[in-house]
């Protein structure tokens, strides 16, 4: 602990010393400017920014919505205004004027919802609550079966009562956006981590730090502490100045901090070159923004949105509640992934791995074979394919958001043959690598290991869904999985026999491993196709 | 002259030798399907009218309600297909033989709170059986309000679903058109840096070519790759018949903004002319310059959308004002990079 403290300082000591004395100044900077930012974009964020332009003059409500730009305008003027496209819809006083064309009839639309809100405000002030609010609406949700004759089949009282125009909908953009705002700062410090490791890694300071009595896990904690705690102080501060729970708001977002510091660590650890690593980052930043948005724009409406951390954040902004199971389902793949990446880190902070010149899937092969090598195979191989689980979790969600622009048919084709290529890889990529630096000595070893890595994955599978299932979904879906106990052991043979063919194609019939690996995916893929109906 | 496309042709080749510049455009590529991805789900849950158009006609609701009461008039003009029982028991019967979706009951009232049960099923389809009959509902309460004598204006409207326009023209293009823009900065402060710190600078000095000289070929070569992409975007909103007014000036626009990172790079990378601090600051500046233009309404996000689509009062003047920010930058570059070389 007292190490990894004084690492922790060094590296504070290093940041002033590279801004020059200027580093409380660089914080103060970073955080005006960021401060800025949230100010200027708190209202330009909105869908639409600017698109409209609508005149208005008499008596209206004022439109303070910023998708418009609103002009005052004479009234004898404001039809000619609109004939010439200079404005999309004209307002004079309740008459509102529009043109048929496509912008001013979406313009209309836009309008329609501001103004609504706008009368709604209005009539809420001036009558009181149940004249201008006379409707209300029980939610009632029937059971699935009819009830015995006799028996009242419909619920006693409803589960909800709305107000249809008090109701918000659903589907939450802007409050996306707000829990998007806390990323931000994550990722720009978590970027600045990046660059600090780079750095010494170019100018060999790690080495020298590697030849001193601390272990490869107390450098990297140390690093990364003052970053992550920074990244923590800011997300406090957001969740203060936005009047959310603070301690709530850390603790949904700490496991994603942890999670964007375990990518932010290995692109350093991979890649040699500036450029690299730039784009790289880039290409991180899209693809975690995408996994983290794409299902919180769902909240309320599937029960997928638990799979993204960022639907907490959305309940937490609308006041709405969640069960520990919601809250773990997307934290503890996350917290997986930090575990794993802070291993990994661990096993390749090395001189020879670090400084070595090499192709990436070198680089990759290598730093697997440096994770498995210091177990027993029997021991890493099955802890590896357990562990990789949150891993093939992610790459799997974030292609199912890419799939869903193509057709039905092609996105049902192509996310099987994706499921099935990056489940293969996770299970029989380990052993590949070991079996290639000669460590597994037998066919009937190779089968052992393939046996147990279809154990380790299978049982870390059920865990995952068990989790989420039971935490979201409804009662149907978790009986098709869980229902029949001796229908476990069907996807633990089909899994065993796709990654022993896999790996005895490319073992024993010197098959390239990528080959090796498409057969096995094609078969894989078939059997998911038949899961999904599509032999019958 | 030849020197310095001898300087822009290495630092274009060495951005298509290496990944970086393929993994820069599978990100746009995975930026623009993630964000039709998006808009599918924008489409089909944000909008009442549009998931009437996909799922309306298989919401098939059960009324229950005291003669004349106009409710499932305002359904059937939404194209909701409704059908009328005497009581909640046959609407119940005819719900489980599988041919209601939901049943609304409304009770006999005179005045006062009028309370509507709503029945349906516990599941996924739940949320848009909901966003379907939003409007119909609303549309019963100004009924009830205008019945008590509470006047609501603008209550009539009814305009196209604008939510796919809106993210096509302030979203998506923005981003198709800025993102290289973006990557052409954060490539100028690399190629630079990565100069001064490996003391490459010196050498290339040695050739017949100006500190300047240098500094510029790097700059034209991102900005020709932001040209490349942003003509390649625009033609594929073209063939995905995404109409995009002023096109001319809206990729104008594009590059121009490229111009300006990729000079703010530039500027940045000279007065640090190390990596760390360099990206740092520049990411600073970009977020700072949003911001700061957002808020003086000379956005070029807005300015973009607007010539998108076909704005009245956005011409080739807001483009202009860009053109003449960018040659304040590059002049006062101009007048520092000397100091990259000390």
């Amino acid at each position: 602990m007292h190490q990894i403290l004084t690492i922790a300082w060094r590296e504070i000591t290093r940041l002033r010393s590279r801004f020059g004395g200027a580093s409380p100044l660089a914080v103060i900077l970073m955080l005006a400017v960021l401060g800025l930012a949230a100010f200027a974009l708190r209202n330009g964020a909105a869908l639409g920014n600017g698109l409209y332009r609508v005149g208005v003059s008499g008596d209206v409500p004022t439109i303070a919505d910023s998708r418009f730009a609103v002009v005052k305008v004479d009234p004898s003027q404001g039809q000619a205004l609109l004939d010439q496209h200079a404005i999309d819809v004209f307002v004079d006083g309740s008459q509102v004027y529009s043109r048929t064309d496509q912008k001013s009839q979406y313009a209309l639309t836009a309008l329609m919802q501001t103004l609504e809100k706008q009368e709604l405000l209005r009539v809420g002030s001036s009558y009181t609550y149940n004249l201008a609010f006379p409707l209300r609406v029980g939610i009632n949700y029937l059971s699935s079966t009819p009830a015995a004759p006799g028996v009242a089949a419909t619920p006693a009282a409803p589960v909800q009562t709305i107000i249809p125009s008090l109701t918000p909908p659903p589907a939450p953009f802007a409050q996306v956006i707000i829990a998007l705002l806390y990323i931000l700062p994550i990722t720009f410090t978590s970027i600045f981590f990046t660059s600090s490791f780079m750095d010494e890694k170019i100018n060999r300071r790690l080495v020298i730090l590697l030849s001193a009595p601390v272990t490869p896990f107390q450098i990297i904690l140390g690093k990364m502490l003052p970053y992550v705690l920074f990244a923590l102080a800011t997300t406090a501060l957001i969740a203060l100045l936005t009047h959310a729970p603070v301690l709530l708001a850390l603790a949904i977002y700490a496991p994603t901090t942890l999670f964007i510091f375990a990518i932010y660590l290995m692109v350093p650890l991979f890649y040699r070159s500036f450029k690299d690593t730039t784009f790289i980052a880039m290409l991180v930043t899209t693809l975690t923004t995408a996994y983290l948005v794409f299902p919180a724009m769902f909240t309320n409406i599937s029960e997928f949105a638990y799979l993204s951390p960022l639907t907490l954040a959305v309940k937490m902004v609308r006041a709405e509640p969640f069960s520990w199971r919601q809250y773990l389902l997307p934290s503890l793949p996350m917290a997986a992934i930090f575990g794993l990446a802070m291993f990994a880190g661990t096993r390749m902070l090395n001189e020879e791995f670090l400084m070595g010149y090499r192709p990436l899937t070198r680089k990759l092969t290598d730093a697997i074979y440096l994770m498995l090598k210091r177990a027993r195979p029997v021991v890493s191989v099955t802890l590896m394919s357990l562990g990789m689980i949150p891993v093939v979790y992610l790459v799997q969600l974030v292609f199912l958001a890419i799939a869903t622009n193509l057709s039905v048919g092609a996105m049902l084709g192509s996310t099987l043959v994706a499921a099935a290529f990056v489940e293969e890889i996770a299970k029989s990529l380990g052993i590949a690598v070991l079996a290639d630096h000669g460590l597994v000595h037998s066919t009937g070893q190779l089968l052992l290991l393939a046996f147990l890595s279809a154990l380790g994955f299978l049982v870390g599978e059920k865990l995952l869904l068990l989790v989420s299932i039971n935490g979201v979904s409804q009662a149907s879906i978790s009986s098709v999985l869980f229902s029949t106990g001796g229908f476990l052991l069907v996807p633990l043979i089909a899994h065993f026999i796709f990654t022993s063919v896999v790996l005895l194609l490319h073992t024993k019939a010197r098959f390239r491993y990528i080959l090796a690996l498409a057969i096995g995916t094609l078969l894989h893929a078939l059997y998911n196709w038949y899961l999904v109906g599509g032999l019958r | 002259m030849s020197a310095f496309l001898a300087v822009m042709k290495k630092e274009l080749n060495s951005v298509l030798r290496d990944r970086t510049m393929v993994i820069a455009i599978i990100i746009q590529l995975f930026i623009a399907s993630f964000s039709s991805a998006l808009l599918l789900g924008l489409l089909a849950l944000y909008d009442p009218d549009t998931v009437m158009q996909y799922s309306g006609s298989s919401v098939h609701v059960g009324l229950v309600s005291p003669a004349g009461d106009p409710l499932q008039s305002y359904l059937s003009a939404r194209g909701i297909p409704t059908t009328r029982f005497s009581s909640l028991d046959s609407a119940e019967r005819a719900y489980y033989n599988g041919r209601l979706n939901a049943i609304l009951m409304v009770p006999q009232t005179a005045g006062g709170l009028v309370d509507i049960q709503l029945y349906l099923a516990d599941s996924d389809f739940a949320p848009i059986i909901r966003t379907v009959l939003q409007t119909p509902l609303k549309q019963y309460e100004n009924y009830l309000r205008a019945q008590r004598g509470v006047v609501v204006r603008y209550t009539g409207l009814q305009g196209k679903p604008a939510t796919a326009f809106e993210f096509i023209y302030s979203v998506l293009l923005p981003i198709l058109m800025f993102f290289p823009a973006f990557v052409a900065g954060s490539m100028v402060i690399d190629s630079l840096t990565e100069e001064v710190e490996n003391n490459t600078l010196q050498t290339l000095l040695s050739a017949p070519l100006s500190i300047n000289g240098i500094v510029n070929a790097k700059i034209c070569a991102a900005v020709m790759l932001a040209l490349v992409q942003c003509s390649a975007w625009l033609g594929l909103l073209w063939l995905n018949r995404i109409s995009v007014q002023n096109s001319a000036w809206v990729l104008g626009l594009g590059i121009l903004v490229a111009g300006i990172t990729a000079t703010g790079a530039a500027l940045v990378a000279v007065l640090f002319r190390d990596r760390e601090r360099a990206q740092f600051v520049y990411s600073l500046a970009l977020l700072a310059a949003v911001a700061i233009t957002t808020l003086l309404g000379l956005s070029p996000v807005q300015t973009l959308s607007r010539l998108a689509i076909g704005d009245y009062y956005t011409t080739g003047w807001n483009v202009a004002l860009v053109a003449a920010f960018l040659a304040v930058l590059w002049l006062s570059l101009s007048s520092l990079a000397h100091r990259l070389a000390t």
